[in-house]
Order: C-alpha cells, then structure tokens, then sequence
C-alpha cells in the first residue's frame, strides 16, 4: 500500500508539474489536515488506532483519485478520511479522560486509605495516652501516699504532737543547765531530726517558745525562757535553717503543764516548744492567753 | 480467426453481462446494507446525546440518510452508499462528540473531588492549633 501511495503521490506531482495552475481540492486538504492532526494526538495511538488506519486509508484513495485526476472520486474518500480522523480524536479524548478518572479513583482510594488509617492512628495514640496519663495519676498517687507516709514516719520520728496550732515538739529541761540557757552539746544532737525535717520541707515555718516553772521571780523566767528559746533558734539558723522562718518567745512560768507544787511537776514546765507550722508556710498563730 | 475470435467475444460478454449482473445486484445491496447502518447509527447517537452535543452534525447525518433513501428509491445506486456513508460517519462523529463532552466534564468534576480531598487530607496531617 505504500508503494502504491508514493506511486500514486509520484504520479500527482509529476502532473502537478505538468500542469500551468496547480489543481487544488478543498476536501482533499481538509482530509490531509484531520488526518495529520489525528496522527499527532498522542491519545489517538493508543486508544483510536483502528479509526486512524480507516482514515487513511480513506485519504490514501482521496489522494489516488486526485493522482489519477479522476475529480469526481475525491471528495467522497476525502469526507470520509476527514470525518473518520476527528472520530478517532473524538474517542480517543473520551477514552484517556476515562483512563485519567480510573488512575484517579486509584488515587482517591488511597488518600482515603491513609485518612482512615491515620484517624485508626490518632485513635490509639489518643488511646495509648490516655492510659499513659492514667498510670501517671497512679504513679503521682503512689508517690503522694509515699510522701504522705514518709512525713508521718518524720514526724514520728520528731515525737511530734498534732494541737490546734501545729505539730508541737517539746525539748525537756534536760538540755539546759539549771539557770543556763546554752543547750548542752549533747541535747544539739538530739534536734538533728528536726533540721533535717526543716530543710527538706523549706515551706514550714516553726515557733520556738520558751517557759519556766514559778520559782523565781517572773522578770527572770521570762528572760530565761525568751533566752532558751532564742538559743534553739540560734541553732537552727546556725544548721541552715531561714531565719525568718523561726520565731522565738519566752512565755515565763505561764502555760504550765504540770502542777508546780513538785519537782517532778517543776521539770516538765521548764522546756521549750517548738510548733511546726502547716504546709502552707502561714506563720504560727501566737499563744493566747485566755 | 472470426470464429474462435467470436467464442472469446460471447464468452467475453457472458462472462461481462454475468460481472456487471453481479455487480448490480451487489452494489444494490450494499446501498441498502449501508443505509441500515447508517439508520442505526442515527438511532444509537439520537440515543446518546447526540442531537445535544452537536445538533448540526445530527442534521446532516439525518439529511444525508434522506437523500440516500431517495437515490436508492430510484435505484441511483452509487450516490445512495455514498451519501449512506457520509450519513453514518456523521452519526458516529455526532455521538462521539457527546462521548467526549460527558467524559471531559466527569474528569474535570473527578479532579475538583480528588483535589478537595487531598487538601483535607494535608490539612488533616497538620498539627491543630
């Protein structure tokens, strides 16, 4: 065949040549034109491929009657040649947009594949924090209990009684020499506890308060028992202890807890309190004397 | 020579008489066959949303199957397979243009839907603020 088209368009220039005006057919280049068009349509050859050999060779008989001079014989071939190329573009415009939906549907399930996997994700994410944060409640409760039983264990430790005002330690007369207000080197040890509770729980404050029995005149013991006070707190600060977190005061032979009429009554009276204030850091309500 | 010339000359028109007999009755045929088709064709693209998507070329083909009709009426054999098939290639032209409007528009419409989502979908991925 196409020994017979360059045959046939050898023949057509070869009488083109002869020819003084050259013999034009207006559906002959409309023929030509489509089928080239549809030649250069890359969707064409892969989903109009027979449409584009029935429109050539529709063109190919257009051309050998144009070749052969025969007028009449071309302009049937040439419509049919023009009609069946835009039939092949036509289709094949339909098809790859077809093709581009079907790609895109593959697309489009995946994108929705990978929303839902990633809500399946977040969801056990979400999941997994949440019993992340649960086993954290019960670690930071564990630890609160802990402390919780650790401060009771201190505070045991310290002999501590709970009172309106606080937990309140009481330091003998034992640690003071009679008429003396240094703590005997002996009774410093013994307030170690109550440093080390101090300092790991910087939030508290404390009132060291002093008192007597009634021997003596009341200047005095109020002056002594200020002084005792005073010293404890000295030793306080003197262990790193804030001093504005101390205060100290001597209350004299008032606030006995024993009957004076004996020694054994005397001894208890003379010693030193030291109240614990509450976590809040709030000072120390002061003794009333109602 | 006349008489063996003469065999060759009667068997020569038989064998032509017979041929263009053939050919007659053949090419009769064909017209009709092509103008079957070409009705076909109409029917399917008028079906197919053809009349809409290229109103002038399902006229033609409609016209040109009229005068098909009228040549083969007249047993004007040749023009009738002619016009038969330009009729038939204008349907097919006709419902292939509505082919490719319906299927440009759902790909155009595809593509909006498919660029929402993955919008959504990186939007999705981003941290909320």
């Amino acid at each position: 065949m196409n020994t017979k088209l360059v045959s046939a368009i050898s023949l057509a220039l070869a009488m083109a040549a002869c020819a003084s005006v050259p013999q034009t057919n207006l559906a002959l280049e409309k023929a030509r034109s489509a089928v080239r068009s549809a030649e250069a349509d890359p969707n064409v050859s892969v989903y109009a491929a027979v449409d584009l050999h029935t429109a050539r060779d529709e063109l190919d008989a257009a051309e050998a009657a144009a070749a052969a001079h025969n007028e009449s014989g071309i302009d049937q071939p040439a419509y049919l040649a023009a009609q069946t190329a835009r039939l092949a573009q036509l289709t094949a415009s339909a098809k790859a947009s077809d093709a581009r939906v079907a790609a895109g549907k593959a697309a489009r399930d995946q994108i929705q594949l990978n929303a839902r996997t990633k809500e399946v994700d977040t969801a056990l994410v979400a999941r997994d924090q949440a019993t992340q944060r649960a086993v954290s409640a019960d670690a930071a409760r564990d630890q609160a209990t802990q402390q919780s039983a650790a401060l009771q264990a201190e505070l045991d430790a310290l002999k501590a009684k709970p009172t309106d005002r606080g937990l309140v330690l009481t330091l003998g007369d034992v640690l003071f020499d009679t008429g003396k207000a240094d703590l005997n080197p002996g009774a410093a040890r013994n307030l170690d506890q109550l440093v080390q509770f101090l300092t790991d729980h910087a939030e508290r404050r404390v009132e060291i308060d002093g008192f007597t029995d009634s021997v003596g005149a009341d200047s005095y013991n109020l002056d002594l028992s200020q002084r005792r006070a005073d010293t404890v707190k000295a030793v306080l600060v003197g262990r790193g202890i804030d001093s504005t977190r101390i205060v100290s005061r001597g209350y004299g032979k008032d606030f006995g807890v024993a009957s004076n009429a004996d020694s054994g009554g005397r001894q208890l009276n003379r010693r030193v309190e030291i109240v614990i204030g509450g976590i809040d850091g709030a000072p120390v309500a002061a003794r009333s004397r109602s | 020579m006349n008489k063996p010339l003469s065999k060759l000359a009667q068997a020569s028109l038989a064998l032509a008489a017979t041929t263009f007999a053939l050919v007659a009755y053949a090419s009769d045929h064909v017209a009709e066959a092509k103008i079957a088709v070409a009705k076909a064709a109409i029917e399917h693209a008028e079906q197919s949303g053809g009349p809409e998507a290229a109103p002038v070329q399902m006229a033609a083909a409609r016209d040109k199957l009229a005068l098909a009709e009228k040549a083969n009426s007249k047993h004007d054999t040749k023009p009738a397979a002619a016009w038969a098939d330009q009729a038939n290639i204008d349907a097919q032209v006709a419902e292939a243009t509505a082919a490719q409007v319906r299927a440009s528009k759902a790909a155009i419409e595809f593509d909006a839907g498919l660029q929402t989502l993955r919008q959504e979908a990186t939007r999705a991925t981003q941290p909320t603020q």
